[in-house]
């Protein structure tokens, strides 16, 4: 017995060490066809593959456009009731807190499209070749996108440049005064303005246009209007854009890519998609949650009455200016002047209901997105129009004292809509000028912020609180509990 | 010298005998089902006079004439009879099966053992017991049969699946158990294939002792064994049929036309909106789910051939099996194919070979189900004053809900299937060195091929619906612009996927089994085992099928210019195991016995930091009832079990443990779609699997040789969860594709306690019972979450609301979490003498509890949101019951599972949605009721998730009950049809259910964290069934 057991013994000890000798190149399996992070970039192509990356999440922008119009007082929050998309609603109310499933959505996408920007930055010495300049060119250009929109909704936040960080680092890192986050968003945007050809053969690629006129923005919402003007005027002198001779055609997918475009989102109809994964569409989230609610009826699609241009927008308009309705729909309005108006009918939702609608970003029977009708649009989001390069420069030259330019620069605008010009004469007929030209198209909250203005014309907006949205709190924890809260919050 | 000297004496032996005066007795042995018994041992007692019954079931013994001779009758799992010949020449016996379960051997992975010598928890159940049941899937026919298995339908539809939890749910990822069949892998996805006609026997290892599997058996094993042959049996011919009509169990109660008109009018006038009907009197208008639901029908055919020769043993069958659904009939069906041949041969006197093979076709087709806008989804908020088809013929509308679609005209919509064949086997060897060593190597394969598709005609709804796909009442094609300015026509689509997938194991092993002086026995098991599993598909969509028509849909039908195909995307994925085994068992004079396991598996699941993992487990038995002290008469056979282990949970996607570029970087650029590469989840080198430490204690008890009983209590820990906790923002794990990553942190701990009874009589020809009961009680407890993490959400209630279930420390898995109610305010001063300030409520409305006593109700946060209820039962039970009296036989099966929350979330909160007829009782005005808010279209906090929508979900179900009668063995009818035997029946599954839960099924299954949610659930069928079995 005792000699079995040893022999049991040993064979199994044999066992045991053959299949755990040989095993470890067995187990060493690679995933098929999928490349790791650690050794990418050895081709020109992995890098323009991994910006393709980088710019994905312009397309989260819906969400900053419905925050910035409907914590101003240009729109409200709608929807099918006051639980759906609760944090919106909490916004429109000025009750939000930090608590808030929309604000934390922006500030992941933001630092998702950041952290995308840096891998390749991370990366940029692996390997030369002719181009390589443009693509980091490009990079730096959606990373100070992003952080500008970080800075402008949060304030202070943790500066990451040129790497990753893991979760441990997560914990380590504080959050970054605004004057830092600026300097390399400046810096970003001056390196990108500096490679970037005026104009890009491919419909949608950052231009040293489209760079140059966000850095006149990040100075302008900086106040230093000097250097503001000078890069706007840039993008002016530089002769590249004009405005479009019909206000109308701006917001239409046909019109895209015109010469008033300085930078867009793209967005596309063709893939569809679903409620459960905003941030992996291809098409324009807005313009169907923008819809006239449950509508059945010419023109427009179907929608779930989003984001409602409020009362006080409409009278704010010249009733002779063409961009009110341009800028809004009334839909009672509408239907009524359509030739079987009995026959149409839409929704009220429960989330709220003003009679308008965004007419810029709305639902076009012509321009659903497929396969799915409801939800994606190829709409893209005018993120920089030559307009609105025109009314920055009105308001940095106004600024610096120089009025007649500020004029000719509001003539122009104002020419093109179809309105009779207007003497310029204080600022405020500046900010005026960019509610009728820019309303609905995600800048009001910030430029009312930026001008002091928010307490008035906001209900509920509280002067020292308000101008910055909170940290999501869950952000704050996850990150070591270190950051403290923005005031008020 | 000493073999020379044997033979004398034997040759003296039989010549003195032959002077004595002799009798040859013979006879015929019949088993348990009356059929004839080849192998049995007949011996004349106190002599080595012996002789074996033929293929027949004859034998004929001749001895020496005595007074008091007596005939042994022996077979191994059989009760030994003795029997007085009291001079008879021909002696006819049956045999009965040992009633004890706990002398059933147990298969406990790499071996057997008798359930008397077993330290683990295990539980047997015959596929009879399965079979009776009549269902398509094996896990349906084990609910209720199993103490500590708790098995929920995610699905009523044919072919659809259930949860299977084995000692409830021990993590909020893969909670399913490790299935095997014949040893080959299944995973319960897999089970649509597995017929279980061709099932012998079931074995589920449901402690620690599964720990012999390693970092796959955290969840539990179930080993399911296929139907062999008989050794030296003559060939015996089965066939057997049912078939049977199905419908709804249950109907929901919702307002008729006219009450749903009266209802709204009220609704759209407190909403200060226009009342939208004149004219309430409209009687009662459709009834959508009359239209909905019909019968249908189910049958199934089964042949089988088994028997042996000398060396040989076999059993070979084939089965026909189709469903169709009480909702949608053809449109959600399902059918399968099977054929099955299992063999064992002696290729010499040392050399065993066992050969398996299964191959199924199976075909399954399904209706959307248990989801917003799904058929019983819209079926429920259909509006009652619509109706079905319009005058012109057309389908209505249902205009003034965008999501709520006609259900019929979307059923007839529906066009898709996923047909799967699969080859399952193994082939094995066994060296059998002598009686008590074994070598056994064998290679097990399942290779599964799954062929889908799915067709989307041009479909118009009505106007503004999402569903819609055409443009146009006309079915006018929308465009799409596939390059530049380049638009097709998208027209009718079809998806398809081809995928497959292969697992191959090989296993080997040694096998130990000696005693020595009758005191000692000694059981050893050392073995390796290597596994791999690859998958790989391809897939696409095809635009421009002719005709519209599902008869041309097919990717190779498509018209789109250029062959122009969307979504075309493929995967592929490999993973791979190695394993070493140990298990060795002592026994000390069948009264102590310890055992210990020791298993090593390396996993290609985990990085090099923490890729191999050891599993140890220690169990002990100590079998009381064969001390010598022991001298309990009523007690035949009392055996306490101890065990402790470790085992594993793998359960996670390949490669979690490093980045890949598997995010998705997608952008447009000159409006085409442009694929670039983007970050997936962030990595984690050091990721484990999750660990389960588990430990039992049992007590098996035989009483008055009628009664067994087994009773297990267990505390099973699961630390190191498999967590994909929300990690800080600043990562930049969350744009599109990428995830966070999985980390090992929380815990959570499962403790129960589960009992069994059954009661056999003593066997007789005449009369037999069978009264079987089990009982389980388990608490679930999440007992940490990783740091910085204060729960996990799971389901969502109603739409873009608030998330109902969690996992969340100091709670069961998946509890339902919201606001409490406390009646309704039935006035305005009520409300403003409320001490709590609840922002927009009015009269009819709810009055929610400050849970946090600040004197103030938040909507925003969760402050004032409390525990309401689980999906996890306090208790299950399962009875069954079986009666055989000369032919007739008799048998029932209930299950019983109490104390479970429902979360009622198939109600559309819409203003023109329909609703249950419980808002007949809604608050009208002071003092109506407390009990159901008012209805209004207005703004309300009503609709926020409250208790008001959880529900009692407790049910008592008679699952089967069934009668049949057996004709007498010597009957003319079976002479003149030549049939051996013939048995009739007649059964209804689902005849009967005790709940007072409001919706379809309260029998509820779905995944960790949303089980409990019922989106419009497609319930289980009531079915009535006749069928027969003939064998040859």
């Amino acid at each position: 017995m005792k000699n079995r057991t040893s022999q049991l013994i040993s064979l199994t000890l044999i066992v045991f060490s053959l299949i755990f000798s040989g095993c470890d190149k067995f187990l060493n399996v690679d995933p098929p066809y999928t490349q790791d992070a650690e050794n990418y970039f050895q081709s020109p192509e992995d890098y323009e593959q991994a910006l393709v990356g980088a710019y994905d999440l312009l397309q989260g922008s819906f969400m900053s456009v419905w925050i910035s119009e409907i914590a101003s007082d240009n729109t409200i929050a709608g929807g099918e009731s006051v639980n759906d998309t609760q944090g919106l609603h909490q916004i429109d109310e000025m009750t939000h807190g930090g608590v808030n499933s929309e604000l934390r959505s922006l500030f992941r996408w933001n630092y998702a499209g950041i952290t995308r920007c840096n891998f390749i930055m991370e990366n940029k010495n692996n390997i030369d070749f002719t181009g390589k300049d443009k693509i980091l060119a490009e990079a730096k250009f959606l990373r100070a996108f992003y952080y500008f929109e970080l800075v402008k909704f949060f304030g202070d936040v943790p500066l990451i440049v040129d790497e990753r960080i893991g979760a441990q680092e997560a914990t380590e890192i504080a959050r970054s005064p605004v004057s830092e986050v600026y300097a390399q968003i400046e810096k970003d945007l001056l390196d990108a303005a500096s490679v970037l050809d005026p104009f890009s053969l491919v419909k949608g690629k950052a231009t040293k246009g489209a760079a140059t006129a966000l850095l006149g923005k990040v100075f302008l919402y900086q106040k230093k209007y000097t250097e503001a003007a000078n890069k706007l005027d840039e993008v002016i002198n530089s002769g590249a854009y004009s405005l479009i001779s019909d206000y109308a055609d701006l917001f239409t997918v046909a019109n895209e890519n015109n010469s008033e475009t300085v930078f867009d989102v793209e967005y596309t109809g063709a893939e569809g998609g679903g409620y459960g994964c905003l941030i992996c569409l291809e098409g324009n989230a807005g313009p169907g949650f923008q819809g006239i609610r449950q509508y059945n009826g010419p023109v427009y699609g179907d929608g779930n009455s989003y984001n409602l241009p409020t009362q006080n927008l409409y009278d704010a308009f010249d009733p002779t200016d063409p961009r009110r309705d341009m800028t809004i729909l009334d839909i009672d309005a509408f239907i009524a002047a359509q030739a079987n108006p009995e026959n149409i009918t839409y929704g009220i939702g429960a989330g709220g209901h003003t009679g308008y609608y965004n007419n810029k970003y709305i639902k076009r029977q012509n321009e659903l997105g497929l396969p799915d009708n409801d939800l994606t649009s190829p709409v893209n989001y005018r993120v920089i129009r030559y307009a609105d390069v025109l009314l920055m420069a009105a308001e940095a030259h106004f600024q610096n004292g120089n009025v007649s330019e500020a004029q000719s620069k509001v003539d122009e605008v104002r020419n093109r809509a179809g309105v009779s010009n207007i003497t310029v004469s204080s600022i405020d007929d500046i900010f005026n000028e960019r509610r009728y030209e820019l309303a609905c198209e995600g800048h009001w909250f910030f430029d009312l912020v930026r001008w002091g203005k928010a307490e008035i014309a906001i209900d509920g907006f509280q002067t020292g609180k308000h101008e910055l949205f909170p940290i999501p709190t869950l952000e704050i924890d996850l990150a070591g509990g270190n950051w403290s809260q923005n005031s008020g919050y | 010298m000493k073999h020379l000297f044997l033979l004398l004496a034997a040759a003296c032996f039989v010549l003195t005998n032959v002077r004595a005066q002799e009798i040859t007795i013979s006879g015929t042995v019949l088993d348990e089902k009356q059929e004839t018994f080849p192998g049995v041992k007949v011996v004349v007692e106190n002599t080595t006079n012996g002789a074996v019954t033929d293929v027949n079931g004859k034998y004929s013994i001749t001895t020496e004439k005595k007074d008091d001779l007596i005939l042994r009758f022996s077979y191994i799992g059989y009760v030994t009879q003795k029997v007085l010949v009291a001079g008879r020449t021909e002696l006819d016996i049956t045999l009965e099966i040992e009633s004890q379960v706990f002398d059933e051997i147990v298969v406990v992975g790499y071996g057997s053992s008798r359930n008397k010598e077993l330290t683990g928890a295990a539980a047997k159940v015959k596929g009879e017991n399965l079979e009776k049941l009549n269902l398509s899937r094996m896990d349906q026919a084990l609910q209720g049969q199993v103490s500590g298995v708790a098995i929920n339908t995610n699905s009523g539809s044919p072919g659809g699946s259930s949860s299977i939890r084995i000692r409830g749910l021990s993590t909020f990822g893969d909670n399913d158990p490790l299935i095997l069949v014949d040893g080959v892998v299944y995973d319960s996805d897999g089970l649509n294939a597995l017929n279980p006609n061709d099932i012998e026997s079931i074995n589920v290892l449901k402690d620690a002792t599964a720990g012999i599997y390693g970092v796959r058996a955290a969840n539990g094993v179930i080993i399911v064994e296929t139907k062999k042959g008989k050794l030296n049996a003559k060939p015996k011919i089965e066939f057997s049929m049912y078939k049977g009509v199905q419908q709804t169990a249950n109907r929901l109660g919702l307002l008729n036309a006219e009450e749903y008109a009266v209802i709204k009018n009220e609704m759209f006038a407190f909403g200060g909106q226009s009342m939208p009907f004149a004219n309430t009197a409209i009687g009662e208008g459709t009834n959508w789910q009359d239209s909905v639901f019909q019968t249908s029908p189910v049958e199934s055919y089964n042949i089988g051939i088994s028997g042996g020769t000398k060396n040989t043993r076999y059993s070979l069958g084939a089965t026909y099996y189709a469903q169709e659904g009480i909702v949608g009939g053809s449109k959600a069906n399902f059918s399968r194919y099977n054929a099955r041949l299992n063999l064992s041969t002696d290729l010499s006197d040392k050399l065993l070979l066992n050969s398996v093979f299964l191959f199924s076709n199976d075909n399954r087709s399904t209706l959307s189900e248990n989801g917003i806008g799904s058929v019983l989804y819209n079926t429920v908020n259909a509006f009652p004053n619509e109706p079905i088809r319009t005058p012109d013929g057309n389908y209505s509308y249902l205009e003034e809900v965008a999501d709520i679609i006609n259900p019929i005209a979307q059923m007839e919509n529906s066009y898709n299937y996923s047909i799967a064949d699969k080859f399952v086997g193994k082939e094995e060897l066994v060296y059998k060195f002598n009686e008590h060593l074994s070598f056994t190597n064998r290679f097990n394969y399942n290779y599964a091929v799954v062929e889908a598709k799915s067709f989307t005609p041009l479909a118009w709804y009505g106007p503004g619906k999402f569903a819609n796909s055409a443009l146009n009442a006309e079915l006018e094609s929308p465009q799409v612009e596939i390059a530049d300015s380049v638009f097709i026509d998208r027209g009718a689509s079809v998806y398809e996927q081809r995928s497959s997938f292969s697992d191959l194991t090989f296993e080997s092993y040694f096998n130990y089994d000696r005693a020595f002086n009758e005191l000692h026995k000694v059981k050893a098991t050392v073995g390796a085992s290597v596994f791999q599993r690859k998958g790989a598909a391809l897939n696409g969509t095809a635009y421009g099928i002719p005709n519209n028509s599902w008869e041309y849909a097919d990717i190779s039908a498509n018209t789109a210019a250029g062959g122009y195909l969307n979504n075309v995307g493929s995967f592929e994925f490999k993973e791979r195991l190695v394993s070493a085994f140990l298990r060795t068992e002592y026994a000390y004079d069948s009264r102590y016995i310890v055992s210990g396991i020791l298993r090593r598996d390396g996993s290609s699941k985990f990085g090099p930091n923490n890729r191999y993992g050891w599993f140890p487990t220690l169990s002990s038995a100590w079998v009381i009832s064969e001390e010598s002290f022991f001298n309990v008469d009523a007690i035949n056979f009392m055996k306490l079990r101890l065990s402790y282990g470790v085992s594993g949970n793998d359960q996670i996607e390949n490669f979690a443990y490093r980045a890949l570029l598997n995010g998705e970087g997608v952008y447009v650029f000159d409006d085409l779609i442009v694929i670039g590469t983007a970050l997936g989840r962030a990595a984690n080198p050091d990721l484990k699997w999750e660990t389960t430490r588990q430990f039992n204690a049992g007590l098996d008890l035989t009483l008055w040789s009628a009664l067994d009983f087994t009773t297990n209590y267990f505390i099973k820990n699961t630390n190191d969860l498999l967590f994909q906790p929300d990690v800080s923002g600043i990562i930049g794990s969350y744009g599109p594709g990428g995830y966070s990553p999985i980390i090992n942190a929380g815990n959570v701990s499962n403790k129960g306690v589960e009992l069994e009874l059954a009661y056999h009589n003593k066997p007789s020809r005449d009369f037999k019972t069978n009264i079987s009961l089990n009982f389980s009680h388990i608490t679930n407890k999440v007992t940490s979450v990783p740091e910085g993490v204060d729960y996990l959400p799971g389901a969502q209630f109603s739409v873009g609301g608030d998330v109902a279930t969690r996992f969340e420390e100091g709670f069961a898995i998946g509890y339902f979490h919201g606001l409490q109610t406390a009646g309704i305010f039935q006035t305005q001063e009520e409300i403003d003498n409320h001490d709590v300030v609840q922002e927009g409520a009015g009269p009819g409305d709810f009055i929610f509890v400050d849970q946090n006593g600040d004197g103030e109700i938040s909507f925003g946060d969760d402050l004032d949101k409390t525990f309401l209820g689980s999906p996890i039962p306090d208790f299950t039970m399962g009875f069954a019951l079986s009666l055989r009296y000369k032919g007739f036989d008799m048998s029932a099966n209930i299950y019983a599972s109490i104390g479970q929350e429902i979360i009622r979330n198939y109600e559309r909160q819409q203003p023109y949605a329909n609703q249950l007829d419980y808002v007949i009782n809604r608050w009208t005005g002071p003092g109506s009721t407390n009990e159901h808010p008012r209805l209004t279209t207005g703004a309300t906090r009503n609709n926020s998730f409250s208790d008001y929508y959880v529900e009692d979900g407790s049910f008592v179900r008679l699952r089967n009950v069934q009668l049949g009668y057996t004709f007498p063995k010597k009957s003319q009818i079976l002479k003149k049809l030549k049939v051996e035997s013939l048995r009739f029946y007649l059964s209804g599954n689902n005849l009967l259910t005790l709940t007072r839960y409001l919706g379809f099924d309260p029998d509820i299954g779905g995944g960790t964290l949303s089980a409990g949610v019922d989106y419009g659930f497609y319930p289980q069928a009531k079915t009535i069934m006749g069928g027969l079995n003939i064998k040859f």
